[in-house]
Formats: C-alpha cells, sequence, structure tokens
C-alpha cells in the first residue's frame, strides 16, 4: 500500500514536468522576444546616439550666442500659458478609512476622536498666510505683487518688487539689460540633444553693485542634469551686467531666473 | 488618523519660517525675477537731434557732427533698434523739463528710451548736455546725465559725441564699454609704401604711424595702448619692430636672427611671434623687453600666426602647415596640449573673441584646382568646436579681427574690387566698409 501511495504521489510530480517545461519555455521565449524588441526593433525606431541634431556643425545656435542681441524671438505672453499660474494646488481629496468594527473596551469612551476630515468644497476660505508664497510645483512665474512693466508697450521683461524696494519699476531698463545678457549667454547646444523639453530651471544669483553676479545656485532643478549645468554655466561665462543704476542705493541686487527649454 | 492634523502643523511651523526668512531676506536687498522666453529685443532707442543752447553762429557746424557722430556710434552698436528720425514728434527736446513722454512712448516712434540734450559754444568752449530718458517710466526716467566741455572744434565735439554713445552702450548694453573710442590698425601701400596706419573704429581720422620706407605688416597694438609691434624687412631680413605711442617714436626691440613674423600680444604683455631662427619657422614667446626668449613649438613646421586668448592669456592658437595645408591649432601657453581645430582646406589668420569664447579666422573649405568658394571668415565655439560661416560670395576675405566689446569683427576683404578694410557685426551682419583709398590689409583693433 505504502509503495503505491508513493507511486501515485511520483506520478504525479511527472505528469506535472512536461507542462512546467512548456511553461517555462514559453516564458523564456517570451522574455527574449521582448528583449529583441526592446533593443533592436524599438532601438532603430528612436533616435541613435549622436544622431541628435548636433553632428551637423551649421549649428544656428551659434549665431545666438555671439554676445549680440538675438533676432527677435517669439515671447511666451505670461498671461495666456497653459499654465495653471497662481492658481492654487486642488489638495488631493483623502478617502476615509472604513471604519474599524470597534472593540469593546473601556478605554473606547476617553479616545479621543480624530477631526473630521472637510473635502475641498467644504473647506472654509482660510486666510492666505502661507500659500502666498507657494508656486505651483513646475509652474511659477510671476507671484503676486505689482506687476511692475515699464510701460504697457514693453515686451521685453519685467522687473519685480520684493517688499524691500521697486527696483524693477525704477531700473526696468537694468532688468532687460540682465534678461538680455543671460539669455545671450544661455548656449542651448550644451543641452542633451535628446531632450525635447524639459521642466523650468530656476536659478538664484546676486548682482553687487559692480554688476559681477555671485552666490550662483540652482534654485529648483528641472530633473535634466544637462540643462541644469548649461543655465549655471551661461551666468558663469557673465562677468558683469554693468554697474548698479547710480540712484539705486541698495548693496546688491538677488535675481531669479529661470530657462524654459524647448529644441 | 492622527497624521491628517499633522501636516498642517508642520506646514503651518514651515510657513512660519518660510515667512521669517523671506522677511529678513526681502529687507535686506532687492529681487528681480526674470527669465528666457519673454522676448529678447533689441532696445528701441530714439536719438533726437541736440539743440543749440546758445546764439552762436558756430553751432550748426558742431551740431551737425555731433549729430552724426552720435547717430553712428548708436547705429553701430548692433544692440539698439534706432528708431528713424521721421517718426519724431515735431518738438524734439533739449531739456529734460522739454520731455512730452506721451510723445515718444507711444506710436509712431514707440521708443522705450530716447537720448536728447543740447550743445552751445561761447567764446571758443563747447558745452553739451546730454540725457539718456526711459520714456516708457515716466516716475523716474532718468537712465543717463551727463555735461561735457570742451574746445569748439568738430574734433572735439566728435569725441564728447563718442563718449556720449559710449555711456549709453556701457548701461543699455549689459557693462560691456562701448568702442567709439577705440582705434584701429591696418596697412596702407597708398603712399607707394607698405606703412602701418591707424584710424577711429569708424574710418575717420586715418593717419600714417610708420615710416620706413620698406614694407611693413602684420601691426598690432599692445593691450594698454601705448606700444605697437609689427613686422618689417630691413637688410637684416624681417624682423619684430616696435613703436612707442608715448614717445611717437620706434623703441629699439632685439633681433633674433632668421625671419621674424606676426607678433601678438597676450593680455599680460608677453609677446608671441613665429621665427625661423633656428631653421624651421616656429612659435616663440618673449618678455615685452625683449628678454627671456622661449620656444613654444618643435618640428618642420611651419608654424605662423600665433594669437592668445585674450581673456585667460592661458592659450595660444596658431597656423601651422605641418600636416600639408595650413591648419588652425590651439596649445597651451607654455606648448603643451597641442590640438587641431579644422579638419580640411586651407585655414588661416586665427583671432581670439576678448571673451576666450570663440576663434574668427579665414578658411577655404574645398582647397584645390577645380573647387568652388574662396576664402570666407568663420567663427568657432573653442570648446565644442562648431563653426559658422559668416561671409559668403564675397571675394577674399582675410586678417579678421575682434572689437574689444565682442559684437564687432574688422577685416580685410577683396570685394569691391581690391583690398580693403571692412567690419561687421560678430553674427556676419551689417557690414561696412571703412577705407577707399589704395590698398588696405591686415586691420588689427585696439584692445578698449
Amino acid at each position: 500500500m505504502a509503495a503505491i501511495a508513493n507511486f501515485d504521489i511520483y506520478s504525479e510530480h511527472s505528469q506535472l514536468r512536461r507542462p512546467l517545461a512548456w511553461s517555462l519555455g514559453l516564458h523564456l521565449a517570451f522574455a527574449t522576444f521582448v528583449v529583441l524588441y526592446a533593443t533592436f526593433i524599438q532601438g532603430f525606431r528612436g533616435q541613435g546616439w549622436g544622431t541628435g541634431g548636433t553632428g551637423d556643425a551649421m549649428g544656428a545656435t551659434l549665431v545666438s550666442a555671439v554676445p549680440l542681441p538675438a533676432n527677435p524671438t517669439e515671447s511666451t505672453n505670461v498671461l495666456a500659458t497653459e499654465s495653471r499660474g497662481l492658481a492654487k494646488s486642488e489638495p488631493s481629496v483623502q478617502e476615509k478609512e472604513p471604519e474599524a468594527i470597534p472593540i469593546p473596551d473601556k478605554n473606547t469612551k476617553t479616545r479621543l476622536k480624530p477631526a473630521p476630515v472637510k473635502s475641498a468644497t467644504q473647506r472654509k476660505p482660510q486666510p492666505e498666510t502661507f500659500e502666498s508664497n507657494q508656486i505651483p510645483y513646475g509652474e511659477g512665474g510671476p507671484v503676486n505683487g505689482p506687476y511692475t512693466m515699464t510701460a504697457g508697450g514693453a515686451k521685453g521683461g519685467f522687473g519685480f518688487t520684493g517688499s524691500g524696494g521697486d527696483f524693477g519699476s525704477q531700473f526696468g531698463w537694468y532688468v532687460q539689460a540682465v534678461q538680455r545678457k543671460v539669455t545671450e549667454n544661455w548656449l542651448k547646444y550644451e543641452v542633451d540633444p535628446r531632450i525635447a523639453e524639459a521642466k523650468r530651471v530656476y536659478l538664484t544669483f546676486d548682482i553687487a553693485r559692480d554688476g559681477h553676479p555671485s552666490n550662483i545656485e540652482i534654485e529648483q532643478s528641472s530633473g535634466v542634469p544637462s540643462l541644469d549645468q548649461s543655465a549655471v554655466r551661461a551666468l558663469q561665462r557673465i562677468d558683469t551686467f554693468g554697474p548698479s543704476p547710480p540712484d539705486y542705493s541698495g548693496s546688491k541686487v538677488s535675481v531669479e531666473f529661470w530657462f524654459d527649454y524647448k529644441r | 488618523m492622527p497624521n491628517s492634523a499633522r501636516p498642517i502643523r508642520q506646514r503651518a511651523m514651515i510657513a512660519v519660517i518660510l515667512l521669517l526668512l523671506l522677511a529678513t531676506a526681502s529687507s535686506a536687498q532687492d529681487w528681480i525675477r526674470t527669465g528666457t522666453g519673454l522676448g529678447v529685443e533689441r532696445v528701441r532707442l530714439a536719438a533726437s537731434d541736440f539743440k543749440p543752447s546758445t546764439p552762436d553762429a558756430n553751432n550748426v557746424n558742431l551740431l551737425k557732427t555731433f549729430n552724426d557722430t552720435l547717430w553712428n556710434d548708436l547705429d553701430n552698436a548692433g544692440i539698439f533698434d534706432l528708431v528713424s528720425k521721421s517718426f519724431y514728434p515735431l518738438q524734439v527736446p533739449g531739456q529734460p523739463s522739454e520731455v512730452n513722454f506721451s510723445a515718444w512712448n507711444s506710436p509712431p516712434p514707440n521708443t522705450s528710451m530716447l537720448a536728447f540734450g543740447n550743445l552751445g559754444a561761447a567764446a571758443g568752449k563747447v558745452t553739451v548736455q546730454g540725457w539718456l530718458y526711459d520714456v516708457k517710466n515716466e516716475k523716474s526716467p532718468q537712465v543717463l546725465g551727463k555735461q561735457y566741455t570742451d574746445n569748439a572744434t568738430t574734433d572735439a565735439v566728435r569725441v564728447i559725441a563718442h563718449r556720449f554713445a559710449d555711456e549709453i552702450i556701457f548701461r543699455l548694453g549689459g557693462g560691456v564699454p562701448g568702442i567709439a573710442e577705440s582705434k584701429i590698425y591696418f596697412v596702407s601701400e597708398r603712399t607707394g609704401h607698405k606703412e602701418i596706419w591707424m584710424m577711429d573704429y569708424d574710418g575717420a581720422n586715418q593717419q600714417q604711424i610708420t615710416h620706413t620706407g620698406s614694407i611693413s605688416l602684420s601691426p598690432r597694438i599692445s593691450p594698454d595702448g601705448s606700444r605697437l609691434a609689427f613686422s618689417s624687412i630691413d637688410k637684416g631680413g624681417w624682423e619684430i619692430m616696435m613703436y612707442s605711442f608715448d614717445l611717437n617714436r620706434m623703441v629699439s626691440f632685439p633681433r633674433f636672427g632668421g625671419m621674424n613674423l606676426s607678433p601678438s600680444w597676450s593680455p599680460e604683455g608677453k609677446i608671441a611671434f613665429s621665427s625661423s631662427r633656428n631653421s624651421y619657422p616656429n612659435i616663440f614667446v618673449v618678455d615685452p623687453s625683449g628678454g627671456n626668449l622661449k620656444r613654444l613649438t618643435t618640428g618642420q613646421g611651419p608654424d605662423v600666426s600665433p594669437t592668445w586668448n585674450r581673456k585667460t592669456g592661458s592659450q595660444i592658437a596658431f597656423v601651422s602647415g605641418r600636416t600639408g595645408l595650413p591648419q588652425i591649432y590651439t596649445m597651451e601657453a607654455d606648448g603643451t596640449n597641442l590640438q587641431r581645430v579644422t579638419d580640411q582646406g586651407y585655414a588661416v589668420s586665427p583671432n581670439w573673441s576678448p571673451n576666450g569664447q570663440f576663434l574668427t579666422f579665414s578658411w577655404e573649405r574645398k582647397y584645390g584646382p577645380g573647387e568652388p568658394g574662396s576664402n570666407d571668415l568663420y567663427l568657432m565655439d573653442i570648446a565644442s568646436k562648431q563653426w559658422v560661416q559668416l561671409t559668403h560670395d564675397a571675394g577674399r576675405n582675410d586678417f579678421p579681427c575682434w572689437s574689444p566689446d565682442g559684437r564687432h569683427i574688422v577685416f580685410q576683404s577683396h570685394r569691391s574690387g581690391s583690398d580693403q578694410i571692412w567690419t561687421m557685426l560678430a553674427d556676419g551682419t551689417n557690414v561696412k566698409q571703412l577705407t577707399f583709398k589704395g590698398g588696405n590689409t591686415q586691420p588689427n583693433w585696439s584692445w578698449r
């Protein structure tokens, strides 16, 4: 009996072996197919290494890299972008966890009841204490504050007042000079040619009275290292923005500068 | 469940910290927030004719010179979109009180900047008052206000106009000094001999410097503008010569023997040149006094036309024929790290840009019989070795040299039928002829 029972068990095992082998084989075949497809077929379809357009040395970017005013480029109207801009981020609606069945216990009654979570629509308008200086992730641009274009018709750039002064409104021409100079010194071909579009990268730096930039820092990375690098290099290339306006009394101006990259 | 309350508390704390930081930061200095893609355009600038401020008869001539010079300087600067004078209001201001903002900052002139002022001669002296106004900013419009006094001559008025233009360019051009007072040195054969001449950057005031009576070539002005090195032939052969503008005469410089050509100043004042004193033309470096001679390249060369990286002074570009046709190479100032930057054709006359980023040179990319094209000027980014062509279909172009502001290039071109000096913006636009008389070659722009 025992021998027969044992035999039964073994025969069951041997019956499974063949389907298992099939299964394994097919899995392996499928995996091989996926790998081959990804490396060869898909690889050829996409852009290969070194074919990213910089091979042709007639880079039109180079001319704009000459420290000359670039040709007028189409400007992004800050008022009509697709960005949500200053709109406050919608808070994620928290799902209520199913109530656990209360275990009858003495302590149940004394336990503190958690505050009920209000949904976004129910939430009362809160006084804007800290959200006023928050910028939606990946967006930004002018935060609320006086919009100090030098005048209605001026397109190029705008100054911005912190609460400390009104540099932008008084010295709009200096803000424009800064903007022009950084843009001229930003060599887009330094960015990885495979990147077609990237998030904004934000830099901050200080301009001393003699016009020398310092404390160049990446405030918010674009997630593309070569783009961040090219932005920092643009600033490092600049010796001076020219001395601060003579009427300006401060010792330095701080600048937040963003770079929009699109191939 | 209790973690629903925690983020709010955390956020509140962060907010308080941020607010504190912001308060301290904003009380300390002003902020500018700006970025790319906002439309980088040239500054729209109107330069109204200056008005006479005294009833002197001489004013008419002086004003014409002044207004023409100022307009040309601003036009040549390459950073302005000058508003045509036909768009200006009938009443142009001569004083700040006379500025009618709405007439200027809306169409037709629609300018953002306005240069204006007055000029008056009295008792042999002339006084010029000039202002630059940001007319789109009526609250605090003044960007610049200047007053100049000098003798009432057209030459003096020209200099005043140059100075005022340079001030405007310096303010609005991001701190790069203007070039209106810079000079260009060149070789001219209009006297029958090839001698060194100089002129203003706009071609005015051409005057002869050397009177060697032989052949003088490749003038190179020193960074401080006090000395001029050039190569000249005399009975001993080709030697480096030195002219002093402090003494207004030739000063002695060592003779090295062999053929000595194409001197070039480093920012620190050292001189690199090509010498065949060791049988083959190689690049040598020597102190400004002529001492401490060092050889940088070896081999049969020939190596000629060195040019220093004008920003760092730590690299030298030169032309070498070691592989056959002349090509451009770079090396460190001690002769190491030799690299070839051109890959084909016939490349000569390198010149390094003031910011150290670019080389400009003359290149015939397809050299040989039956090949199309001729010598054209090219610009190469040293770091990436990418290049662009600056001149097209316009005769032989050679000897490019950068302006001190890095926005212009002066060069020699045969496009008018004879070799003459021309300038253009560094992107190849705005080409202008400076010389017309005789044959004029090998221009060299002063360092400031």
